[in-house]
């Protein structure tokens, strides 16, 4: 796979009022492919959020190189134009949607990207239709955004990243203030701009069960990559996760119970379906079988 | 143990403009004295309006608000006095810190109590132990804080009133695993402590599930169910309806109660599925 991040040795510390260093980010170094979805866990402070701002230069690290597709946008010789064409190709929604969105009617709100790139109005009107209905939210065009619930905006926010036709996008908990219909609307938008548009996702969660989704986790943990791996290898350790404030979702958790209890398990169930699958299997492997209901 | 009882509540915004919206609409309930009670319900459901009633912040349009059977609102002008009573911690408290260091923003409630200044020292220690902020912290500028410190210093600074009643509204968002626990279980523990009664908005069905005795479901402004968690969780479809869940672990018990295995009717921890499948596989027998 071509990969469209990589970091190398990517360092960074906030300077406190006393001018202490506090070092967040030590000697990070990934590569996130092109297409792929990549899950960020980690506790609080853990550095993920730096991280992402890291990828598209709305921070600059204090040593280390990113590199996007193939560029070096730590360069010293990054001209502007090549910086905006970073924040265009690396967009980002964050976790509260009233703090994203800037005009006063939807389609101008998403509009608003294109327009500073300078595209033409007539290409502007298509693509904020066509991101507008990408997230489902075409009726809503000639709305007031402060009317709309959290999920919505949400939405829209993303609709706005759209509009910038991005390679990739990185959701900075952008589930954290929604209900659960707000959750999954977001969540389904994400799997679809992976997997029909091809779009790199980058998300950083605390919630398990949104990690489970992705193809590949990184785990940090203090600045430092912790693990790194397919969901299914990463929530097999749960001792791991629990030793830095992680958990593992309740369906691999009740896995786990089981095997604990002397039951034969496999170890790769990180979805509702697979783990029903395997608790299955178990009961016919002791010849239990069950008229299906 | 303060007994919560709404009578047949209605609350309108921008009552009399062409804007007006019902956000309660003819609500009657009782929140058990000594509980822990979750409130869910999807976005604009009425459960932050509620919650604002609760502690005189809204006066109801319509319908009466007691407390162990005492209308709030009998001497208005004595409303002020009920937010000691009942606290309530809003969405993203972290934002509301303002003192110069953690120990006076956790002071500055029971300081405007009148307390003695021996009295506040003791509830900003005891408060401090149950919001889980180590003494080293109380020194410091709320500013230099985390984000996660910051929160319990918020709800540290609410306890610290001893209120009869405490509300929170999405007291764990956005904090990881350890912080969520950490903070709900404190939030527990100040329940047994103190003999109070807990209100706790959330969307998390997960943590509902787990650190809450009863709960409430609005929908569309309106009381929609109201019960155990058992008995709350046991209707999945009714809660999908209004943009609701059931947490994970519930959701896997369906399916395999759809592929013929006998699970019990209400499964919402994973203790209780792994006890069901254990008792049905026969443990370690292979």
């Amino acid at each position: 796979m071509e990969p469209i991040i990589q970091t190398e040795n990517l360092c960074y510390a906030y300077e406190e009022d006393n001018g202490r260093k506090v070092p967040v980010l030590k000697n990070v170094s990934l590569t996130v492919g092109r297409g792929e979805y990549v899950a960020i866990l980690g506790h609080n402070g853990s550095g993920k959020s730096t991280l992402a701002k890291l990828l598209n230069l709305i921070l600059t690290p204090d040593s280390g190189r990113v590199i996007i597709a193939g560029r070096e946008i730590t360069s010293p010789d990054l001209t502007e134009d090549e910086l905006y064409e970073v924040r265009r190709s690396m967009g980002m929604v964050f976790q509260n949607p009233d703090n994203q969105l800037v005009a006063t009617i939807v389609e101008e709100d998403v509009a608003f990207g294109p327009e500073n790139l300078g595209v033409p109005s007539e290409e502007i009107r298509r693509r904020v239709d066509e991101a507008l209905a990408m997230v489902g939210m075409q009726k809503y065009a000639r709305h007031e955004p402060h009317r709309l619930s959290g999920g919505q905006k949400q939405r829209i926010a993303i609709a706005g990243i759209i509009a910038m036709l991005p390679d990739c996008i990185i959701f900075d908990e952008s589930t954290a203030m929604l209900d659960p219909i707000g959750r999954r609307d977001v969540l389904s938008i994400m799997d679809e701009l992976n997997r029909e548009r091809g779009i790199t996702v980058i998300t950083i969660t605390h919630y398990m069960n949104e990690a489970a989704r992705a193809d590949r986790v990184i785990v940090l943990n203090d600045g430092e990559i912790y693990m790194e791996g397919t969901p299914a290898q990463i929530f097999a350790r749960p001792d791991a996760l629990t030793a830095i404030g992680l958990d593992v979702p309740q369906c691999t958790d009740l896995i786990h119970a089981l095997r604990t209890a002397g039951i034969d398990m496999p170890g790769d169930c990180v979805t509702p379906e697979q783990c029903a699958d395997a608790i299955c299997a178990a009961c016919a492997a002791r010849g239990m079988t069950f008229p299906p209901m | 143990m303060k007994t919560l009882t709404l009578e047949h509540v209605s609350y309108l915004y921008s009552e009399g403009t062409p804007f007006e919206m019902r956000a309660l609409d003819d609500v009657s309930l009782t929140i058990r004295g000594g509980t822990v009670t979750g409130l869910i319900g999807h976005t604009g459901s009425g459960k932050s309006t509620l919650v604002q009633l609760l502690n005189g912040l809204n006066r109801p349009t319509a319908g009466r608000v007691l407390i162990d059977g005492e209308d709030i609102w009998a001497r208005p002008k004595e409303i002020a006095s009920l937010r000691y009573r009942v606290g309530l911690v809003m969405q993203y408290p972290e934002y509301q810190l303002f003192e110069e260091t953690v120990r006076a923003d956790i002071a500055y409630g029971p300081k405007n109590m009148g307390l003695p200044e021996s009295e506040i020292a003791e509830r900003v220690s005891e408060a401090a132990d149950f919001a889980g902020i180590p003494r080293a912290l109380l020194d410091k500028s709320p500013f230099d804080l985390s984000g996660g410190q910051k929160r319990r210093a918020a709800i540290a600074g609410i306890m610290a009133m001893r209120p009869e009643v405490l509300v929170l509204d999405e007291p764990a968002a956005g904090l990881d695993p350890q912080g969520r626990d950490e903070i709900l279980g404190g939030i527990r523990a100040y329940r047994e402590k103190s003999d109070s009664t807990v209100i706790i908005v959330s969307h998390s069905m997960e943590d509902m599930a787990r650190w809450c005795d009863e709960l409430i479901v609005m929908a569309h402004a309106k009381l929609l169910m109201q019960g155990s968690c058992k008995e709350v969780f046991s209707h999945p479809a009714e809660l999908s309806a209004v943009g609701l869940d059931v947490p994970q672990i519930t959701h896997l018990a369906e399916l395999l109660r759809r592929r013929g295995i006998p699970m019990p009717d209400s499964i919402y921890t994973v203790d209780q599925a792994a006890r069901a499948l254990t008792d049905l596989m026969g443990g370690g027998s292979r």
